[in-house]
Order: structure tokens, then C-alpha cells, then sequence
């Protein structure tokens, strides 16, 4: 068993302040016996970057609820890579259009979570997706 | 950074590239070693790496406990600025609980620990604490090792408030700050709670709300008596900034435990046990046969636990020196 690949950073990227459904789904990641490092609101893709690379985290699921999806979830991929961390596993969720979803996914995002997703369905892609070794 | 890098962070069984950056002084390289320190396939290697603890002057290792929601989170996000001017790099691994029923943890303390982005003088590291385990995360003793040799001026530990029990980080760490709010409690609940005898320095937390001076006034009665070492008490307040410089002052001149021969002897003991406890977990088989011979025997319950213990200490070839 690798102990690592259960550590997921959720974090708020931007400048909304609603954390209500953020905060239920770390309680179910967290009931689904992950670890669920949880650093806060308002923060920069630096920020991010930076507790991922800290926490030696395994997955970032990012939220955002702003509209500013398109440009601040590239930025944080190209910091994960500049950084030479683009193992992390990368999940978007939040009010995302879905015409904007191909853009997030061309970006290195490997799922998105639209509005209204079943916490069930997110709990399960995270159960069901082992780490798998990318080249 | 160089490729390479990437394909160490990628690469899970190589410890001897992921050392060397570490050694570097490449951050996700000491990230990861962090990680791998719960893992009992690469522990014995770590402690070998670590055996030269070379370093000088060496870190100064801080505990700070004290009951859930007592301010422990938010003081050190306060302290860290004031570290900092100092000119002392300093890292931090904060413990919440992890869940006895799903293993997983809900780990938060860093909110209130915000950070210059570009600053690498300071680390924080969320972990983990399993229940039962005197409120400090498994494996604490190598993680502070490994921020140790990494160069840390100053280490922070933030254990989950478990309040009574919480009294085995003492050996593991120079110095023990615990953490009271005001009105929590009345002195015999003090005397009570062994934390108090294991704290080297008291702080009353909070000390902006009403009743903060009369908790620290009940404090000083209780713990300075005639005839016993007299213990630092400070009030500070992380919401209003008072007390901050004082209590950085009086740590920075504080005795270090972690020199103590008996405070290492126990540190030592502490491992003894989690490798008493990881052997137990792994082999059930003599654990089971072990049960049948002590019905069988007739042993009553001590002999039984000192077979079991010399059972699991024996012939377990795979990680005798
Ligand atoms: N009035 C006042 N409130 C404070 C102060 N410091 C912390 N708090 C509040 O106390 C609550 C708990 O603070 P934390 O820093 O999370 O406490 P903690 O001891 O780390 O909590 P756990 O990690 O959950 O055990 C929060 O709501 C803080 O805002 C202070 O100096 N004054
Ligand atoms: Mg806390």
C-alpha cells in the first residue's frame, strides 16, 4: 500500500469566498479515508502551488466559483510543471460551463466537476482512479 | 528544475536519488522523504541515512499543545513573522486527528498559518495524528530529524489538543509550550492533567477576552509553590498581537530538553514500542499461535505479554541489524 497517493490538497483558487460546498466534500473525502489538506480561501496559484509541493500531495482538487476558471487553473498547471511537479493529479470543480470543460482538460486537467455533481460521483472518481506512473 | 527531478518525484522506490536532492536542499525532495517516513519498508534506511546527525547548532524543536480550538493554529501563524525577523528559518508540522473509523483526516491547521509565497526560510507540513497516540503523529521523531538536517533553525510541532494525555512529545522536543484559554477549567483540573507538569512554559491563549489575567493569576498559585522549579507563565493574544515578542524572547532562551541523556533514553523507548506495535500488526500468525499456547499453558496475562513481547522480538530476520 502506498500511503501517499491518499493525500489531496482542495483548495480555493481566487477571489470568491463561498467555501460551504468545498468544505463538504473534504468531509467525504475524508470519510472515504483520505488525507484532506484544506489551506484556506483566497488563495494565488502560487499559493497553491506551494502547500502542493509542501504536503507532498498526490491529488490538487481545485474550486472555483468566480468564472475565472480559464485563466487561473492553466496558471496553476504551468507552476506544477515549471516546478517539476506535474505528477500531481489535477481536478477541477465549481461553476464550469460545459463549453469550457475541452479547454481545462487540453490544460492537463484530468476531470471536471461541473455544478450540481453528485458527491458520490466525486468521492467515487477518487476511490475508483489508482495512481498511474505518466510519461 | 532539471527533468530529473520530475521523474525522482514520480519514481516511488528510489530513495537513494530522492536522498540526494534532499540532501541538495530541494524542498519536494524532503517533501517526499516526509511522506515515506510512516512507511516501515523505508524507515530502517532513513534512520541509517540520518545516523550522522551532524547538525550544528542544531534545530531548536518546539511543541505547542493544548485542548482542541485552544489557539495553537492561529499562535503559531502569529509567531512565524517574529521567528523570521529574527533571521531564524523555521519549519512547521501540524497535527489534526486522524479518524479512528475511516483512517482518513480532515487536516486544517494551515489556514491559519498564511505565508510570503516566495519565503523558503519557512516549511509547513500537515499531519495526520492516529487516535491513541498521545496526540502527536506517528513517526514524529524521524520527521524532526530529517527537518533537522535539512537546516531548520527552529522546528514547530502542533499537536491535537488531547489536554490529559498528551504528555509523550515531551522526549521528542527541546521545549513544551501548552496552550490555556481563559476560563478553562479551575485549578484542581490543572493539577490534574499531567500536561501541566510536562509543560516547560505556560501560555494563557486568547489573553484579548475577559478573564484571561485571572486564568494566568490562577495559573501562578497553582504552578509557582515554594519548593518547585518556577514555570514561565505569559499571556498573549495572536487576535490583538500582545505577547508575541515576549514569548519568542523566552523561547529563544529556553533550556533544551532534547540534550537530556533520560530524555533520549526515552525517545528510544518510544521506537522500542512502535516497533513492538508494527511487528504485532504484521504477524498474526505468531500472534495467533501465541494465543493458543497461552490457553493451553495456563499463562496468566503477564506471563502471556512477555512471551508475546520476546515472540515478536525474535528471528524476524527482515529488519535485525
Ligand atoms: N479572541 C481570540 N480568539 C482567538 C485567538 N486565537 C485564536 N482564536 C480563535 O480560536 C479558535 C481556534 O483557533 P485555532 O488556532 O484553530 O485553535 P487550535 O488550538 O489550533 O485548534 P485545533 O487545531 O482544532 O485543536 C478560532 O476561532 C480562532 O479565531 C485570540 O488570540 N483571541
Ligand atoms: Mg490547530
Amino acid at each position: 500500500m502506498n500511503a501517499s497517493s491518499k493525500r489531496i490538497v482542495l483548495a480555493k483558487v481566487g477571489l470568491d469566498g463561498h467555501d460551504r460546498g468545498i468544505k463538504v466534500v473534504a468531509r467525504a473525502l475524508r470519510d472515504a479515508g483520505f488525507e484532506v489538506i484544506y489551506p484556506g480561501l483566497w488563495l494565488s496559484p502560487e499559493a497553491v502551488v506551494r502547500v502542493v509541493a509542501e504536503e507532498d500531495a498526490d491529488w490538487l482538487g481545485i474550486s472555483i466559483l468566480s468564472g475565472a476558471h480559464l485563466i487561473l487553473v492553466p496558471k496553476v498547471l504551468d507552476l506544477l510543471r515549471q516546478q517539476g511537479l506535474s505528477h500531481v493529479r489535477v481536478v477541477v470543480g465549481g461553476t464550469i460551463p460545459e463549453e469550457d470543460v475541452p479547454a481545462l482538460l487540453a490544460c492537463g486537467v484530468e476531470k471536471v466537476f461541473g455544478p450540481g455533481s453528485p458527491l458520490s460521483d466525486i468521492v467515487g472518481y477518487f476511490r475508483g482512479s489508482q495512481p498511474v506512473p505518466q510519461t | 528544475m532539471a527533468p530529473a527531478t520530475e521523474t525522482f518525484l514520480r519514481d516511488e522506490k528510489d530513495l537513494s536519488s530522492i536522498w540526494d536532492a534532499y540532501e541538495r536542499g530541494d524542498r519536494r525532495a524532503l517533501a517526499r522523504l516526509l511522506t515515506w517516513a510512516e512507511n516501515p519498508q523505508y524507515r530502517p534506511m532513513l534512520y541509517q541515512r540520518l545516523r550522522s546527525r551532524t547538525q550544528q547548532p542544531g534545530s531548536f524543536v518546539l511543541a505547542i499543545t493544548g485542548s482542541p480550538g485552544a489557539g495553537k493554529s492561529t499562535l503559531i501563524g502569529k509567531l512565524l513573522p517574529g521567528i523570521r525577523q529574527r533571521g531564524h528559518t523555521v519549519a512547521v508540522l501540524a497535527c489534526d486527528p486522524r479518524s479512528p473509523v475511516s483512517g482518513g483526516a480532515l487536516l486544517g491547521d494551515r489556514i491559519r498559518m498564511p505565508v510570503m509565497v516566495e519565503d523558503q526560510g519557512v516549511y509547513i507540513r500537515s499531519l495526520a495524528a492516529p487516535p491513541g497516540r498521545q496526540g502527536i503523529a506517528e513517526n514524529l521523531d524521524i520527521r524532526l530529524a530529517l527537518l533537522e538536517r535539512f537546516g531548520f533553525d527552529w522546528i514547530i510541532v502542533e499537536t491535537i489538543g488531547v489536554g490529559q494525555a498528551d504528555v509523550a512529545i515531551g522526549d521528542l522536543v527541546d521545549c513544551v509550550t501548552l496552550l490555556i484559554p481563559p476560563e478553562s477549567g479551575d485549578e484542581i483540573q490543572w493539577e490534574k492533567a499531567g500536561l501541566l507538569e510536562v509543560a516547560d512554559l505556560v501560555v494563557v491563549s486568547k489573553g484579548d477576552l475577559p478573564g484571561a489575567g485571572r486564568t494566568a493569576a490562577q495559573l501562578q498559585q497553582t504552578l509557582n509553590l515554594p519548593g518547585f522549579p518556577a514555570k514561565p507563565i505569559l499571556v498573549v493574544s495572536a487576535a490583538k498581537g500582545t505577547g508575541l515578542s515576549d514569548l519568542v524572547q523566552q523561547l529563544e532562551t529556553s533550556p533544551r530538553r532534547r540534550q537530556q541523556e533520560e530524555s533520549q533514553a526515552r525517545r528510544l523507548l518510544l521506537l522500542a514500542q512502535e516497533i513492538l506495535a508494527q511487528r504485532f500488526r504484521e504477524r498474526r500468525e505468531l500472534v495467533a499461535q501465541l494465543m493458543e499456547m497461552a490457553r493451553q499453558q495456563g499463562w496468566d496475562d503477564w506471563q502471556a505479554a512477555s512471551q508475546l513481547a520476546r515472540g515478536l522480538m525474535a528471528n524476524h530476520a527482515a529488519d535485525s541489524p
